[in-house]
């Protein structure tokens, strides 16, 4: 009988407690290899047996990246993973850091059982669960790991959050993608020299008046002043520079209470992006040509328009 | 050192980060930027190096000013706070760039944000990626040698000085319109009927113009040859349903004086891409 007639019959599994078994010890064997920093056993064999081609190898790259890197002397290993599900105990701002930096360990760990030199084609992904609100998410990465011909295996592969193909035109112009940069601030502003409209109302039109609200923009700044200098410093214990397109920012109000008679304001910036090695000064030019595109827009983006023009 | 084609010519600290020979960068000379994988090469492939990331912020409280129910009208005092206020926010970006002796800023984003907690203040914010000749040519400064500020990619960067111009300045022209209401008459009397509402268009037409000429003004000063990329926005920021901001916005940009670093012009190639 197979697993539905069980359920449709209300038989029960003669294999169940078997399988709860299994699924128990693959429980244990995850706590323990997440507590010491280590993969399970089971995953190691996985990616051994990868590595040694007993298993297929596993790309995550398009068909175009597959063949920058057959011509680039690049192979596909494996898909490396890591995440890490994350509690905000007392910031929002700083678990991002900590969460993304932990889901990298763990995903090159996978890398380095594989034997790579690096991990390109890597995505970064977040799961809330909406009952959880905002105090808790996953951060997810998955990527590529790959070798590169007449390269050792690395004990410390690079983690590349960029495509095959813009991995293999990166090498081809001496610069090599090396890991993933965060800087994550925020702060308060106690007493900011805001107060809300009503309150300002009438006394003396003050409110009709255009203003800068001096302190907010020095606090907003120094705010984020700190978080490029912590994406600095975290890029330069990867590499020479930071290409940072992921930027997010929040100015947030709280009103009065008795413990701030005044209300306080909040900041926060986290940016994040791909790290890179490469040599000032040194350019490998890659002589781009101009060129015309006599391909018409497909009938299709057309249409997509017409909410825009009708 | 390798049979790998795909090595050769890499810088030495390359290979050995590759290796997993050397795990940490250097700890000088880091940069920092928001640029694209493309444009970080289009910037360098224009003979510039990026420097760092340059942002200025001004958080603005705006004045009120109410429009004449049935008049057409610009608001001038909203006008003036958007004005001021974007200029307080580049003018701090451009400060930062200077600090770091860049050349100019490419790449930048002029955003406004509207808080949730009170509609009368603005959040406004000018990010880009400072950049320097790897040279040191001194032609390539903005006015008053001032970094230069340009809202165009590393690509249409490239592309620009490839066309004999080096940007300026981003320059805009800013207009906060009040639309006029239509009185209850003229509305009965447009039941039924195709017409044009002449009066809707005037206040289009007059705020438009309004925003491109003062932008144009800007350019002049600067002592620009033309500005390229105009982009027109119109938005309303919390405000009244009729009071709407006509926004123009663009690079101001100039021929380069010195003929020695004008890059060979390229035509384009025509051709049809088969991959997509």
């Amino acid at each position: 009988m197979g697993l539905l007639g069980r359920i449709m019959h209300g038989t029960p599994d003669p294999d169940a407690a078997k399988h709860l078994a299994e699924q128990q010890a693959r429980d244990a064997a995850w706590q323990t290899a997440l507590e010491r920093g280590r993969l399970p056993d089971f995953v190691i064999k996985r990616l051994a047996d990868t590595k040694e081609r007993r298993l297929p190898w596993v790309s995550t790259t398009s068909v175009g990246g597959l063949l920058a890197m057959r011509t680039h002397g690049i192979r596909p290993v494996g898909m490396v993973s890591g995440n890490c599900w994350f509690n905000f105990g007392f910031s929002w701002t700083k678990g991002h850091a900590a969460g993304w930096h932990t889901a990298i360990e763990r995903m090159t760990e996978e890398a380095v059982v594989l034997g790579a030199n690096a991990i390109i084609d890597v995505r970064m992904k977040v799961f809330r669960l909406a009952e959880l609100g905002r105090e808790q998410m996953d951060f997810a990465l998955y990527g590529t790991a790959v070798t590169i011909d007449s390269l050792p295996p690395s004990k410390a592969p690079l983690v590349a959050t960029v495509s095959a193909l813009e991995f293999v035109r990166l090498l081809e112009c001496g610069i090599v993608p090396v890991g993933l940069a965060i800087g994550a601030h925020y702060d308060w502003l106690y007493q900011p020299s805001y107060q809300r409209q009503s309150t300002m109302m009438g006394l003396n039109g003050y409110a009709y008046m255009n203003r800068e609200l001096v302190t907010v923009s020095q606090f907003v700044n120094r705010v984020r002043q700190a978080a490029y200098g912590l994406l600095a410093s975290d890029g330069a214990r990867l590499g020479t520079g930071v290409l940072a397109r992921t930027q997010f920012s929040e100015l947030l109000y709280f009103e009065p209470d008795e413990n701030y008679p005044s209300g306080r304001c909040m900041y926060r910036h986290i940016a994040m992006g791909t790290a890179v090695q490469h040599e000032p000064g040194m350019h490998r030019p890659v002589n781009v040509k101009a060129v015309f595109s006599v391909q018409d827009k497909p009938m299709r983006r057309s249409l997509e328009l017409t909410e825009e023009i009708i | 050192m390798s049979q790998n084609p795909a090595l050769e010519g890499l810088p030495k600290h390359a290979i050995e980060r590759l290796k997993g020979l050397r795990e940490s960068g250097q700890s000088e000379g880091i940069f920092t930027s928001d640029l694209s994988v493309n444009e970080f090469l289009m910037v360098r492939e224009a003979g510039f190096e990026p420097i760092g990331l340059c942002v200025g912020s001004c958080i603005y409280h705006m004045g009120i000013q109410y429009g004449q129910w049935s008049q057409n009208q610009e608001l001038n005092v909203l006008s003036q706070a958007m004005y001021h206020a974007r200029e307080l926010a580049m003018t701090r970006m451009t400060e930062e760039a200077q600090a770091v002796a860049a050349d100019g800023v490419v790449g930048v984003r002029l955003e406004v944000k509207r808080l949730e907690w009170d509609r009368e203040i603005l959040e406004f914010m000018a990010i880009g990626t400072a950049i320097a000749h790897s040279s040191g040519h001194p032609g390539f400064k903005g006015p008053q040698g001032r970094p230069f500020t340009s809202d165009l990619s590393g690509q249409d960067f490239w592309m620009l000085l490839k066309a004999g111009h080096r940007p300026l300045e981003m320059v805009m022209g800013s207009c906060v319109y009040h639309v006029a209401h239509q009185g209850f008459l003229k509305s009965l009397g447009n039941i039924g009927r195709n017409t044009e509402i002449t009066q809707f268009t005037q206040a289009m037409y007059d705020a438009r113009e309004l925003a491109m000429e003062r932008m144009q003004n800007e350019a002049h000063e600067a002592g620009a040859e033309g500005i390229v990329g105009v982009n027109l926005h119109e938005g309303s920021h919390n405000w009244q349903p009729h009071v709407i901001e006509f926004f123009a916005v663009g690079t101001a940009v100039k021929p380069i004086e010195d003929q020695s670093v004008i890059p060979p012009p390229a035509a384009p190639q025509i051709v049809i891409p088969v991959n997509d």
